[in-house]
């Protein structure tokens, strides 16, 4: 028997991706295991920088989940019904961002056991507080939202047809999900860079741009990054099929979106100087100048937003697969460039409070465990995507549409078929 | 019914319930107004920087009674400057804040001010989020990234614990020794004045460059030394509200 299964086990691409996955997972397993048992005390965190990667890692989740909102709304709100098969990619990629952000925030906390305290112990004057429950609220509408994608699932609708028909009809109400997830999504983006923004003791985030700030980066990269992950998925599997037309059609919104975040990042980072606060040139002389100086020119300026900018907006280059594909790549990663520098930067110039005295400077470089539990969060993302592209069909822009267009009664009748 | 109608109307009704939130929202802000009263007696510190002499046996009474680990300090003694010849030093208690940045951003309110102006912690209730000690201008808080386990070797040389050792992945900070003053005013006596009601740190200190009293009581010695000498407060730029004052020093006054 043992024999039998040899023989038909062929090494395929697929198998492959999930072993090295698997291992990526087992090790960040181990190292979250570690990470309960032992405690904080072998992350490379200190009193000076508590937040590190895992919070890098929850930011960035978030901002690239946020294409689930952003196209969920041009597609259910502002009527651009065409788009609507992008919209299914990006709620299933944000279900993904939403739960690896969780994920995070669950090793990061030094009393894991106790995350469900912010939703008995509220206290309202916490930004902390409101983007919490705003995950928590905008977790289960995505929930909801991907019940009509989890319906796929080839083994559901033979099993239990009559749950799988249930779960399809939620996609009726699409609309009104849309609503409440644009309203939780702009609350709880822009109140994740109002976290930062509210923090008087650290004058390099003390600015009301902040929010602002991570809203924009936040519908730049979660767009970018579903466009992406479909283009990618519709190259390596037969399984996903995308409307290249309107791909491109939106990487061009993308190329338009850039220059605004462009010209925001820049002049915002840019004119920090003006009112010379103390610890505010600081940062920004860490973040320009100092050992931040890559992430920032060349991370955030050069490839997260200049030359995908170009490459999105001249026609010859969106049209052309490749560089599409690469562009929108650069802008996700420029989008965690962002968040990383946002955090590091801030907690890296400490401000003295003895009269008197000097900045100085705290450095922080994440442990091997934390990279290790921090890599395994993404792995599960990328496993999950790929698992719903393989087996609901996450991307397919040709089948999707139809369904839309046949509403509740008919799709029932799809799912007996 | 299209599907247009239908989100149309309901659209109206998300909007009827987000306005109902909000004007929930507003009254439990209300209700939360209600949290900081203000008591009768409203506990300050006055450092006296001419008197110090960062001999940092404040820093062991500390850890003692308080049962703090060896790698955390409550309460150091940084160096600041110095007057003519002479070293100034300056202990840093936690300062409770009026308007504390912690109490502010954490998320579960673990954080929160006691009616007598105290900052307290609720290590029960603390999810370690670290948002506080981000927030803190003072660097007043630290993390249990370990539990301290074993023998504390402050104590019994330094004086007993009164408190229960806090967990780990929680932070923690100066409470003003907020259990000697409970246990001293249930015994009737004066905190600030009988050494059993008095923060540990300012009992130990040996030239006394530490008073603690009630702001609101004009005769008590904090009251007294605000009135009679020039103080400042950390950060005051911040708008914090610290309820530690300090006494500059002066290079005449430490010669003598």
């Amino acid at each position: 028997m043992f024999k039998n299964l040899r023989e038909k086990l062929v090494i395929t691409p697929w198998l492959i991706w999930l072993a090295v996955m698997g291992i990526i997972l087992l090790a960040g397993a181990v190292a979250g295991i570690l990470v309960f048992w032992k405690g904080l005390v072998i992350t490379n965190l200190t009193d000076l920088v508590p937040w590190g990667l895992w919070i890098a890692i929850d930011l960035s989740s978030i901002a690239l989940g946020a294409g689930a909102f952003s196209l969920c709304a041009g597609v259910y709100l502002f009527g651009l019904k065409r788009y609507q098969p992008i919209a299914r990619t990006a709620t299933f990629v944000g279900l993904i961002g939403y739960t690896m952000a969780t994920l995070a925030l669950i090793l990061d906390i030094g009393k894991p056991e106790r995350f469900w305290h912010s939703m008995v112990y509220w206290n309202t004057h916490s930004l902390l507080w409101e983007v919490t429950m705003c995950v928590i609220l905008y977790l289960t509408v995505l929930l909801l939202e991907t019940m009509p994608i989890i319906a796929n699932l080839e083994w559901l609708r033979k099993r239990f047809p009559k749950i799988a028909s249930l779960m399809s009809g939620v996609h009726h109400y699409a609309p009104i999900l849309a609503i409440i997830g644009l309203g939780l999504s702009s609350l709880h983006q822009s109140s994740l860079g109002a976290m930062y923004g509210v923090i008087k003791a650290r004058p390099f985030w003390f600015k009301p741009e902040m929010s602002v700030l991570f809203m924009f980066s936040a519908i730049v990269g979660g767009i970018s990054i579903t466009l992406f992950a479909s283009m990618v998925s519709a190259r390596l599997t037969n399984k996903a099929k995308v409307n290249d037309a309107l791909i491109e059609r939106v990487a061009q919104f993308v190329g338009y979106l850039l220059i605004g975040y462009f010209y925001f990042r820049a002049w915002d980072a840019l004119a920090t100087t003006y009112t010379y606060d103390p610890g505010r040139s600081e940062g920004l002389h860490v973040m320009t100048k100092g050992p931040l100086a890559f992430n920032f020119w060349i991370g955030e300026m050069l490839l997260g937003m200049i030359i995908p900018m170009i490459l999105l907006l001249y026609k010859q280059t969106r049209m052309n697969p490749f560089w599409r594909m690469l562009a929108l790549f650069l802008v996700a990663a420029g989008v965690v460039a962002f968040r990383w520098d946002t955090n590091i930067a801030g907690l890296m110039v400490v401000m003295p409070f003895v009269p008197g005295q000097a900045i100085t400077y705290a450095n922080y470089v994440p442990s091997l465990i934390e990279i290790l539990a921090g890599s395994a969060i993404i792995a599960y993302g990328l496993t999950a995507f790929s698992l719903g592209v393989k087996y609901l069909r996450v991307v397919d822009h040709s089948r999707v549409e139809a369904e839309h267009e046949r509403g509740k009664v008919e799709t029932t009748e799809t799912v007996t078929a | 019914m299209s599907d247009k109608t239908l989100s149309r109307r309901d659209a109206l009704k998300v909007a009827g319930t987000a306005a109902a939130t909000v004007i929930a929202l507003q009254m439990v802000k209300k209700a939360n107004a209600s949290e900081a009263v203000v008591g009768e007696r409203q506990w300050a510190m006055v450092i006296d920087q001419n008197k110090c002499t960062g001999c940092g046996y404040c820093v062991m009474a500390c850890r003692a009674h308080n049962d703090v680990a060896p790698d955390i300090t409550w309460n150091p003694v940084l160096e600041a400057g110095v007057a003519g010849d002479n070293q100034v030093y300056l202990p840093r208690p936690c300062m409770h804040c009026a308007k504390a940045p912690c109490v502010e951003v954490c998320p579960v309110k673990a954080s929160y001010y006691r009616p007598d102006g105290i900052v307290m912690m609720d290590y029960d209730r603390c999810i370690g989020c670290r948002y506080c000690e981000v927030a803190c201008p003072y660097q007043a808080r630290s993390f249990n990234w370990d539990a301290f386990k074993g023998a504390n070797p402050a104590v019994p040389e330094w004086g007993e614990p009164e408190v229960e050792r806090r967990p780990r992945g929680v932070p923690e900070k100066c409470s003003f020794c907020y259990q000697r003053i409970d246990r001293g005013l249930s015994l009737g006596l004066e905190p600030g004045v009988d050494p059993d009601a008095t923060p540990a740190c300012v009992v130990v200190c040996p030239t006394g460059a530490r008073l603690f009293g009630d702001l609101n009581d004009p005769e008590s010695n904090v009251s007294k030394a605000l009135k009679e000498n020039p103080t400042y407060r950390l950060r005051e730029d911040l708008g914090t509200g610290p309820r530690v004052y300090y006494i500059p020093a002066v290079a005449e006054k430490m010669e003598a």
